[in-house]
C-alpha cells in the first residue's frame, strides 16, 4: 500500500516532521494561552452574570450580556479576521498574540456559560446555609458554591477546551505556521505532492493531544468527586 | 428578642403570602408557628433573619433594627418625613417645618438642623443609630433547614468551623475543640472526618442543629426540621430539640409535629392565609381554640 508507505517517508523524514512539530508548537502556545485567557473572561463573566440585581451592577451586566450574545452569534473565522485585519493590524503585531485574544474572547463566551450554568446548579440551600450563619455574599460563593459548582462545570469545561484545541486549526487562515498549515505546506507539489498523508498524521497528533487531555480532565474530575463517596 | 411588626411579604409573582403579621419573641421563650401548607409560617419564619425580605414592615433583634434596609423607609422615618413634606407643601419654610417636627417630639428631639442636605444626614444616622447590619445580626440567629443543608463539599468537622472561623470568632483550634464537644454532645464525633453524603437524615439533621450552636446564638429558628425525615429518625432530632429548650434556648419553631410542639412550646402561634389567626399558651390552642380555621385544622391534625 501506497498509502502506508508514505506515512513511513513522511515520519522518518527529518525536514517534514522538523515542520509538524514547529506547527505544533504553535497550535499548543494558542490553544494554552487562549484558555487561559477564556477561562478567566468566562470566571469574570458568569460571575457578574449572577450577581445580584442593582443599580451598579446593571452596565456590566448589559455589556457581559452583549459580549455572550455576539460572540456565540457569530463565526470563529470572522472574528478572527476581525481581530487580524482591523483591531490589530499593525505591522510587526504579533500573530500568535492575535489569535490568543481572539481565541481566548471567543471561548470566555462559551466558558462563561458553563460556569454559569455550574453555579446555579448549586443548590440554593448551601447559599442560604452559608448565609445564615452571617457569611458574607462572597465568602459563601468562594468556600461553599464555587467548590460545588467546579465539579459539575469541568466536563463540560474539557468539552470546550477540546473544541478550542481543534478550532486553532483556523489561524493558517490569518497566514499563520501552525499544525494544520504545517501539513497542508508538506503535502504541497514541491513536497510530497499529495495532501492526505500529512493530514493524516496531522489529524493524528490532534487526536493525540485531545486523548491526553481528555485523560487529565478524568483524573481531575476524580479528584473532586471525593466528598460525593458513599 | 426577636420583634416583627406588620409583615407584608409579596413575591414576585405577585402572591402575597403574609398580610400584616405581628409577632414577638421573649428571650427564653418557645414558639411555635404552626398552620396550613401554604399558610406563610415557613416565609415569615424566613423573614425573621431576612432570608426572605419582607416587603413592607420592620424586623427587630432585641433593639436593633434589620429591616427595612433603606433608611427612608424606616416608620419613624417616614412618618417624620410624611409631615415635613405635608408641612412644606403646606407653605411652611423647611427649617420651620423641622422645628416644628422636633417641637412635637416626632423624632425625639434628634433634629438639630434645617438645611435640606443635613436633614437627609440626620434621618440616616438615625437609622445608623437603632439599625445593624444584616450579617452580624445572623451569627445571633440560628438557622435549621428542612434539607439539613450541610455544606456538601466540606466535612462534617469543616461544616462546623467554617463560619466561626471565617467570621474570626473564634480560632481554628478553639473551634475545632468546640466542634468536637458539640460532636460529642450528640454522639457522631467519629463521624467528625466524614462527608455529609455519607450520613442518614437524621444524623444531618442534629449536625445541622449543632452548626448552628457553634456560632453560640441567642436565637435558634426552625423551618419544618423534621419534614423531610424517615419516621424513624424523627424522634432523634427532637429530643435534641426538647433538650435545647430545657437549658432556655430562645426557639421558634415552624412544625407539623403537634404533640412536640404542646409538649415544648411556650406559645403557639396559628397562621392562616397570611395572618395570626390566634396564638397563645399550648393549652389554649389545643384545648380551647377559638378561631373556626383553628378548630377545622386542629380536627384535620389531632
Amino acid at each position: 500500500m501506497d498509502f502506508f508507505k508514505d506515512i513511513g517517508v513522511l515520519v522518518t523524514n527529518e525536514k517534514y516532521m522538523g515542520m509538524l512539530f514547529e506547527g505544533l508548537g504553535t497550535t499548543l502556545l494558542i490553544s494554552v494561552f487562549a484558555a487561559l485567557l477564556g477561562l478567566l473572561i468566562g470566571t469574570l463573566v458568569a460571575i457578574v452574570g449572577i450577581a445580584q440585581d442593582s443599580p451598579i451592577m446593571k452596565l456590566p451586566k448589559l455589556i457581559c450580556k452583549i459580549y455572550v450574545t455576539i460572540i456565540r452569534g457569530t463565526p470563529m473565522a470572522l472574528q478572527l479576521f476581525i481581530m487580524a485585519y482591523t483591531i490589530f493590524a499593525i505591522r510587526g503585531f504579533p500573530k500568535e498574540i492575535t489569535a490568543i485574544i481572539a481565541f481566548g474572547i471567543n471561548s470566555g463566551a462559551y466558558v462563561s456559560e458553563n460556569i454559569r450554568a455550574g453555579i446555579l446548579s448549586v443548590d440554593i440551600g448551601q447559599t442560604e446555609a452559608g448565609r445564615a450563619l452571617g457569611l458574607n455574599g462572597r465568602t459563601t460563593l468562594i468556600k461553599i458554591v464555587i467548590p460545588q459548582a467546579i465539579k459539575n462545570v469541568i466536563p463540560a469545561i474539557g468539552n470546550e477546551l477540546i473544541a478550542l484545541i481543534k478550532e486553532t486549526s483556523i489561524v493558517s487562515m490569518i497566514g499563520m505556521y501552525d499544525l494544520t498549515q504545517a501539513a497542508k505546506i508538506i503535502g504541497a507539489g514541491n513536497n510530497m505532492a499529495s495532501y492526505v498523508v500529512p493530514m493524516t498524521v496531522a489529524a493524528c497528533f490532534y487526536l493525540a493531544i485531545v486523548y491526553l487531555l481528555t485523560f487529565v480532565i478524568k483524573i481531575i474530575e476524580r479528584r473532586l468527586r471525593a466528598s460525593d463517596k458513599r | 428578642m426577636i420583634s416583627v411588626k406588620n409583615i407584608i411579604k409579596t413575591f414576585e409573582d405577585g402572591v402575597t403570602v403574609l398580610k400584616g403579621v405581628d409577632c414577638h419573641i421573649e428571650k427564653g421563650e418557645v414558639v411555635a408557628i404552626i398552620g396550613p401548607s401554604g399558610s406563610g409560617k415557613s416565609t415569615l419564619l424566613r423573614c425573621m433573619n431576612l432570608l426572605s425580605v419582607p416587603t413592607f414592615g420592620e424586623v427587630w433583634l432585641k433593639d436593633k433594627l434589620l429591616n427595612p434596609v433603606d433608611p427612608y423607609l424606616h416608620t419613624e422615618v417616614i412618618e417624620a418625613s410624611n409631615t415635613y413634606k405635608k408641612l412644606v407643601a403646606g407653605g411652611m419654610d423647611g427649617a420651620d417645618a423641622i422645628v416644628k417636627i422636633k417641637k412635637e417630639d416626632l423624632l425625639n428631639e434628634k433634629f438639630s438642623a434645617a438645611e435640606g442636605k443635613e436633614y437627609k444626614a440626620i434621618l440616616k444616622k438615625l437609622y445608623k443609630d437603632n439599625h445593624i447590619d444584616i450579617n452580624v445580626a445572623r451569627q445571633k440567629m440560628g438557622m435549621v433547614f428542612q434539607h439539613f443543608n450541610l455544606f456538601n463539599n466540606l466535612t462534617v468537622l469543616d461544616n462546623l468551623t467554617l463560619a466561626p472561623v471565617e467570621l474570626k470568632l473564634k480560632s481554628k483550634e478553639e473551634a475545632e475543640k468546640n466542634a468536637m464537644a458539640l460532636l460529642k454532645r450528640i454522639g457522631l464525633e467519629d463521624k467528625a472526618n466524614v462527608y455529609p453524603s455519607t450520613l442518614s437524615g437524621g444524623q444531618k439533621q442534629r449536625i445541622a442543629i449543632v452548626r448552628a450552636l457553634a456560632m453560640d446564638p441567642d436565637v435558634m429558628l426552625f423551618d419544618e426540621p423534621t419534614s423531610a425525615l424517615d419516621p424513624e429518625m424523627v424522634g432523634e432530632v427532637l429530643d435534641l430539640m426538647k433538650q435545647l429548650a430545657a437549658e432556655g434556648m430562645t426557639m421558634v419553631i415552624v412544625t407539623h409535629e403537634m404533640g412536640f410542639a404542646r409538649e415544648v412550646a411556650d406559645k403557639i402561634v396559628f397562621i392562616d392565609e397570611g395572618i395570626i389567626k390566634e396564638q397563645g399558651t399550648p393549652d389554649e390552642i389545643f384545648n380551647h381554640p377559638k378561631d373556626p380555621r383553628l378548630q377545622d385544622f386542629l380536627s384535620k391534625v389531632l
